[in-house]
């Protein structure tokens, strides 16, 4: 496999006001990579995901991104009460385009209405944001970070909240996406969707693991990871995370 | 009128983007905010001589940068920053009108913005808030919305701060333009509540801006229609209409849920109409007399003493209205445009006048009435209230003699057909107030002239004082203006003067909180139980209703307070 690295993070450290909120990350991100980011909540993954966005600047380490990135962030951050078709938030990816004098033009338009295709949803493009279902919100986000022309797409637990069927459909675009060369970094609590993915990085507050899921989600790592809070579940020998009570944006 | 018009249609193009932004983003209360903020800003341009709006702006410019250096991409911690610089520019406001400038000058009225008295600076100002509005909205606005859409999606920390500065400038430079129009306090009524009012109504951020922008400029006109239908502050009415829009908007989309709709709407509109129509007023008529405009109350005493009834007045103060911080109404626009005469009391009491004259496109005479009296005292030597004269000559009789003797020249040659009537009108006039005044001089002169010491709320009775050999000790306001707010040292200092030289009461002003007053009586033992009239006449049916009245009841007043209540004036006025 020829392996090109879109993300490279060595011993990296990064938080909020000068004091770190995770240290110790090392990993390696490549072309058609769908890694999965494990952790407790403030276990560090969204400092992570902002890092790789430029938003943080490492604390200490070295963090080397080398393809354009497209944030997915969780619904509940995006506004629901903004008065923007799923059109115009696709759209808004051009922007990170284009100079800052640059207003979005047809050929953006376009580009927003193709990706919106992709993801399945040509037909709802004149649709208020705010009034579509939880999963087409995160295809649309998933839209804007394709027009943005990103190779990597880093997605905040973007299960949440979704039904089955809403799940199911995520995860196919995600598997696509991955296949076309998308590098997909997804934060996720779901230990089992995780095994199905290319890579795990286990992080709390520092890196606790990262490699292969088979090889690297073993009982001391979750432990290392998730604290106490994992429960065999009775009778089938897997294990469970206890769901967080709340969701810490 | 016309200008208003102008300036509320201009207006309407940023207050209406803007707008939208505001409700967006959760910025009312910075919006709000910014306006009182500019109030340190205000008193440097009075005090330093130079142009209110760039103070404004100066200081809505600092409130800004203050908010984004300490509320740093932290929209949930906003509003508790927006609080704690406001009260930090409100204290330094206080403190600089106090203590350095050594007054409060006219300040307050420009946080009382007018539409009646706007100018072409304003409409200036209005249309670079306009343009610079539109520009960057075109060239940001979609940037403003992913980003407030999504405060991750600019990942950039220093364009994220950027498009935020730019959109607190706007705010702030829009809030300065319309402080001369609605004042400080009223700003939000074009900025948030058309901008809500529309959002019911639209789904997208384009019909929303356009939808919002003609919601600012039709309840502008609206009320400046209103306010000239029913003689109310524009300001003040194109807030309440505001108000209103936005309550049967969302009253008419509750309506829409509920069941047989239509009947209820109906019901509801017929219930409004009838409301509205019944706050008409129909416009008095104008039979032939000559029109007159006096600007304060005695003033208007004394017109309609000598015109009788060849005069129709129309006076500007009423009772109790403080002309330091005046607000003119439409009715006075119009009834300057339409007047032959002006009488004004002068020495910048009533400086409004003059623009409300130009305003109204009036050719008519303006008669500084203080230019003509014969008694001057010197005012202020200091401070932005400096001025060459007291303003309060009408507390002298001999002034008012030498006022309503003037009063009776203009009006006889602006209208010679009745100068016989005039003319016995004034000799009748003065005949009583000589009587008065020489009344109220021997019953002050029966108090010892050890006792006659005389301590009230603002500087206003030095004629009075000078007149009858009154000592005026001091002033519980330390100036001649009303706005100026004592400081603990002035009171102390006070309360120390009073002890030392035996005063017997403090004299509340009946126009003003006596509370000061009170307070000042409560520590040292003096009476604070006699009020006296001071810039005003006190409102019909009171001693003070007229001006014999009022001379009358002051002499009363302050007889009993050096008498401890022993002694008083019975006079007739």
């Amino acid at each position: 496999m020829s392996v090109e690295a879109l993300i490279e993070a060595a011993g990296l450290e990064a938080g909020y006001d000068g004091l770190p909120a995770v240290a110790e990350v090392s990993f390696t991100l490549a072309a058609g990579e769908r890694l999965a980011l494990l952790g407790p909540n403030g276990g560090g993954k969204t400092t992570i995901l902002r890092a790789v966005l430029g938003e943080l600047r490492p604390l200490a380490g070295t963090l080397r991104v080398a393809a354009s990135c497209g944030s997915v962030p969780q619904t509940e951050r995006s506004r629901l009460d903004y008065p923007v078709s799923a059109l115009e938030v696709a759209m808004m990816g051009a922007l990170s385009r284009l100079p800052w004098w640059r207003r979005p033009g047809r050929v953006d338009r376009d580009a927003a209405r193709a990706a919106l295709a992709r993801v399945g949803l040509e037909s709802l493009a004149d649709e208020t944001f705010g009034e579509l279902s939880g999963g087409q919100r995160q295809r649309v986000l998933i839209a804007r970070a394709l027009v943005q022309d990103a190779r990597v797409l880093l997605m905040d637990e973007p299960f949440t909240g979704l039904d089955h069927a809403a799940a199911d459909r995520l995860e196919a675009l995600i598997a696509v996406l991955a296949e076309e060369g998308h590098g997909i970094v997804i934060a996720t609590h779901d230990l089992e969707q995780a095994r199905r993915w290319d890579s795990v990085l286990c992080v709390n507050q520092r890196q606790i693991a990262v490699g292969p899921p088979e090889q690297t989600l073993d009982r001391p790592v979750l432990e290392a990871t998730y604290g106490g809070a994992i429960v065999e579940i009775p009778g089938t020998g897997g294990r469970a995370i206890l769901p967080p009570h709340h969701h810490h944006h | 009128m016309q200008r208003g018009l102008v300036e509320v249609l201009i207006l309407a193009v940023p207050a209406g983007l803007l707008g939208t932004w505001i409700v967006l983003r959760g910025l009312a209360f910075f919006a709000h905010a910014v306006g009182t903020a500019a109030f340190p800003g205000l008193v440097l341009a009075d005090g330093l001589g130079f142009a209110a709006p760039l103070g404004a702006f100066g200081a809505a410019l600092l409130f800004t940068g203050g908010n984004a250096a300490l509320g740093r991409g932290r929209d949930r911690e906003r509003d508790s920053v927006v609080a704690l610089v406001l009260v930090g520019c409100l204290a330094g406001g206080v403190i600089l009108a106090s203590d350095v400038f050594g007054s409060g000058a006219n300040v307050e009225t420009l946080l009382f913005g007018s539409l009646l008295l706007v100018d072409g600076g304003d409409i200036a100002l209005a249309a670079v808030a306009a343009a610079a509005t539109i520009f960057a909205t075109a060239l940001a606005g979609r940037r403003w919305l992913a980003h407030g859409f999504d405060p991750g999606f600019i990942s950039s920390p220093r364009q994220a701060a950027l498009l935020d500065a730019a959109l607190l400038g706007l705010i702030a430079l829009t809030s300065v333009a319309a402080l001369s129009v609605v004042g400080a306090l009223l700003v939000s009524a074009l900025f948030v509540v058309p901008a809500a009012t529309a959002r019911l109504l639209t789904r997208r951020m384009r019909s929303w801006q356009a939808a919002s922008v003609a919601l600012v400029a039709a309840e502008g006109t609206v009320g400046l229609w209103l306010s000239a239908k029913t003689d109310a502050p524009p300001g003040a009415t194109i807030a309440c209409v505001a108000g209103a829009a936005f309550a049967a908007v969302a009253l008419g989309q509750a309506i829409a849920r509920l069941p047989r709709p239509a009947l209820v709407a109906t019901g509801t509109l017929v219930a409004l109409a009838l409301l509205v129509g019944g706050c008409g007023q129909p416009g008095s008529g104008d039979d032939g007399k000559l029109a007159v405009v006096a600007t304060t109350t005695q003033i208007g005493d004394w017109v309609r003493e000598v015109g009788g009834g060849a005069v129709a007045v129309d006076q500007v103060l009423q009772p109790n209205t403080d002309p330091h911080e005046y607000e003119p109404r439409p009715s006075d626009v119009e009834a300057a445009a339409g007047a032959t005469l002006v009488f004004a009391s002068g020495d910048d009491l009533d400086g409004w006048i003059e623009q409300i004259v130009s305003d109204g496109g009036s050719d008519a005479t303006i008669v500084d009435l203080g230019a003509a009296v014969p008694e001057r005292l010197p005012g202020e030597s200091s401070g932005a209230e400096a001025s060459r004269y007291d303003p309060h000559w009408w507390h002298d009789p001999r002034n008012a003699e030498a006022a309503v003797r003037e009063i009776g020249r203009r009006l006889a040659s602006a209208d010679p057909s009745h100068r016989r009537e005039f003319e016995r009108n004034v000799s009748s006039y003065l005949s009583r107030l000589r009587k008065l005044d020489a009344g109220i001089a021997s019953c002050v002169g029966s108090v010892p002239a050890g006792r006659r010491k005389l301590v009230t709320d603002h500087d206003a009775f030095g004629y009075f004082a000078d007149r009858y050999g009154i000592d005026v000790v001091g002033a519980v306001i330390p100036s001649q203006t009303t706005q100026a707010e004592p400081s603990a040292k002035d009171l102390s200092e006070l309360v120390g003067l009073i002890e030392r030289e035996k005063v017997e009461a403090v004299f509340p002003e009946s126009s003003l909180s006596a509370k000061v007053a009170e307070a000042i009586a409560n520590q040292t033992g003096a009476a604070a139980s006699y009020t006296l009239y001071g810039d005003t006449l006190g409102p019909a049916g009171s001693s003070g209703a007229t001006y014999l009245g009022m001379e009358a009841a002051n002499a009363d007043s302050l007889v009993r307070g050096f008498t401890g209540g022993r002694h008083g004036c019975r006079l007739r006025p």
